[in-house]
Formats: C-alpha cells, structure tokens, sequence
C-alpha cells in the first residue's frame, strides 16, 4: 500500500498526470473545432462587398505556392471552405476588373481548425 | 574566523543563475518571437509573442514519430543501463581475482572516445540484423563506464552488515541487489537515468549511421532533416530546440536532488 502511494503521489507521476490531462483536454477541443471550417468576406477597394470573386486556398511550399482548392464569393462576398486540412493556408482573392487582394496566410492552432477571419480581403491591387 | 552572511551567497547565486539561464532566455524567446538572431540591437523582451512556431515544427515534419523513436530507444537505454549497471557495480564491490585490472580496464576504457569505436559497432550491429531497429539504435548505450562506477560508490556505501546479515539468511546474491542495494542507491539509480536518458536523447551520430529508414529516426537526427525541409528557419529552429530540450529539462527536474547526491556521494568519508 505504502509502494502505491509512492509511486502514485511523488512529483513525477503528477507531473506527468497534469500533463496528461492537459493534452486530454487539448484534444477534445480540437475534436470539436476541426470541422476545416475557413470562412470570410472579399471587400473592393471601395470596402464595399465584391460578388463573384474568386478565392484560392493555397498551400506555402518550400518553392512558392501550391493550389489547394478555390470557390467564388456570393451576393454578400462571403466564401467559405469546408475540410481546408491545413494549419497555415494563404488565401488569394481576384476579380476580373475589380484587382487581387495580397496573399494572406491564416494561422492557426491545428490543423482544420474552424475559422471565421474578422478582417475581410481586400481588392486593392490590379 | 567570521562566517559569509547567507544572504550575499545566495545573491552571488541569483547573479550566476541569472547569467547562466540568459541563453535559455535567448532560445524561448527567440522560438515565440522568430526574430533574427544577429537583430541589433537586440531585444530582451520578445515582440507580438506566439506559439505558431512550434504548430509549424509539428506539422511540418513527422515530429510525433521522431518524438516516439527517441522515447522509445530512450526507456530501452534507461532500462538496460540499470540493470547492467547495477549488476556490474555491484559485482565490482566485492574482492576477487583481477579486480584491479578490470578496473583499470574500464577507467582505460573511459579515454576512448566513441567515435574511435563506431566501426566495429556498426559491423556488430549489422551482423546481428540490428540496423534500422530501435535495438540497434540502444546497443552502445545499454551501459555507461561512469555509471558502473557510481553505482559501485553507492554500494559502498551501503553497511557491509546488511548484506552479510542477508547472506547468512541464505538470501541469493540477485536479491541482495534487487531488494537491499538498490532500494538503498536511489541516488545511484536517479544518476543514471539521467545521464543515459541525456546521452542517449542527444545522440546523433550513431542514429545518423544505422538508421537510413526515415519512420526509425530519432530527435537530432529530425534536426538536420527540419534544416533541410525549412526556409525561413530562425523562429521554427528554435521551436525545434525547446521541444527537443523540454524532456530533458522535465526528467532532470525530476531527479534532481537524488542526482546530486548521486554525483557527490563517494567523494567524502564519514
């Protein structure tokens, strides 16, 4: 009883049981945010929304850049990408006649994770 | 003769403690930060930190399984090196023929450097079918000169009574080791596994000769590997180096105090 108590309650097996129960934890919220979820909004360089434009998920290769997928804005300018299975993708806006936006990573905590970006992308570059 | 107030020896320790943790400092916050290591002037306090760093060192290479290779290859290493160790140490306590000479043997044997012998290490290695193996990758390692012989200091210092009282109830040599020495040596023990636990960890150049199978490298091996998938690598680099070196801070953290005592006992009589 006395050996258990030892070696159940000494700084080492603590440690490592908090440590434990922190990546646990970790990993349940990432089970429940990796829906690969990356949504946002493309703007004209008047700010106002651009219908149509088409957004490129891109992937930083040691070389450049690799397309991943791409899908085009609504009515309101909003895009979204479902399983983007990435934890730095880039994001590339375009319209024809409108301009592009600058290439702009996303960071994010895990791979999938969900993402709604608060600032949206600008067309500001032809 | 006047006694040095406590008080300035440990503010001259705070100062050295302070000088020697700089580095540490630089390494942490160099990976939170990514800012170039030439910058002048340099900054103390890391600007916009955060932890994309070591996201990317995850992701971007097979950490995980570089991390579970050097684990596993490590707990074979502490493993074996307790028990060879134990038993060496002890047998080197009691008289016998040729005592001196293997002594001698083992201490001659300290001044080769490994690299002297890795030749020959790897032809055993390849003769029994160990490369690309975590086996092969823990055979050198399996027991250390130096802690033989602070397990040998430590049974010393055991009372010979003890023992002698356990011999006469009939109790086997084996168990002398296992159920009075060794419960006695947690110093000893504490000192080896973390020396086998940093050695091993730290080990590069052996892994780098018998592994050439990607999925069986270990951590330093993953290094130079990193620095070859890795454009911009200051912030990610040292990202690598505090996930590399944080088991090491942890275990010894660990063990410390029994280390100390482990290294310091044997060096004083009475």
């Amino acid at each position: 009883m006395d050996l258990l108590r030892a070696l159940l309650f000494n700084r080492a097996t603590l440690s490592l049981a908090a440590l434990a129960v922190a990546v646990g934890l970790w990993n349940v919220y990432v089970a429940a945010h990796d829906d690969g979820l990356l949504a946002g909004r493309v703007v004209g360089p008047d700010g106002r929304p651009v219908a149509g434009a088409k957004v490129t998920l891109l992937q930083q290769i040691l070389v450049g850049y690799e397309r991943i997928e791409s899908t085009t804005t609504d009515g309101r300018g909003a895009f979204r990408f479902t399983r983007h299975n990435q934890h730095k993708p880039v994001l590339l806006a375009e319209k024809d006649g409108v301009g592009a936006s600058a290439r702009t990573p996303v960071r994010l905590y895990f791979r999938n994770q969900n993402r709604v970006l608060a600032q949206p992308l600008r067309l500001d570059r032809n | 003769m006047q006694r040095v107030p406590r008080w300035s020896i440990h503010l001259a320790l705070v100062v050295i403690c302070f000088f020697m943790l700089i580095p540490f400092y630089w390494v942490l916050k160099t990976s939170v930060a990514g800012e170039n290591i030439f910058a002048y002037p340099p900054s103390l306090v890391p600007k916009d930190p955060h932890p994309f760093y070591f996201i990317d060192v995850w992701y971007d290479i097979p950490f995980a399984r570089f991390f579970l290779n050097s684990v596993v290859v490590v707990t074979i290493v502490i493993v074996l090196n307790l028990v060879f160790n134990a038993m060496a140490g002890y047998a080197l306590t009691r008289d016998f023929a040729g005592k001196k000479a293997i002594l001698f043997v083992l201490l001659s044997c300290m001044m080769i450097p490994f690299q002297a012998t890795i030749i020959p290490a790897y032809l055993i290695t390849a003769k029994m079918g160990l490369l690309n193996t975590y086996l092969g990758l823990a055979l050198p390692e399996v027991s250390h000169i130096i802690c033989i012989l602070v397990f040998k200091a430590n049974f010393e210092a055991v009372p010979k009574s003890l023992v002698e009282a356990a011999r006469i109830d009939g109790v086997p040599e084996w168990k002398i080791v296992y159920k009075i020495m060794l419960p006695l040596s947690k110093p000893a023990i504490a000192t080896n596994i973390v020396f086998s636990f940093v050695w091993t960890w730290n080990h590069f150049l052996w892994p780098l000769i018998i592994i050439s199978d990607q999925d069986m490298q270990t951590l330093p091996l993953g290094l130079s590997y990193f620095l070859s998938y890795f454009e911009d690598t200051t912030g990610a680099l040292y990202a690598f180096c505090v996930m590399v070196l944080a088991p090491t801070v942890f275990v010894f953290l660990m063990v410390q105090r029994q280390f100390i005592q482990g290294l310091t006992s044997g060096s004083t009589k009475g």
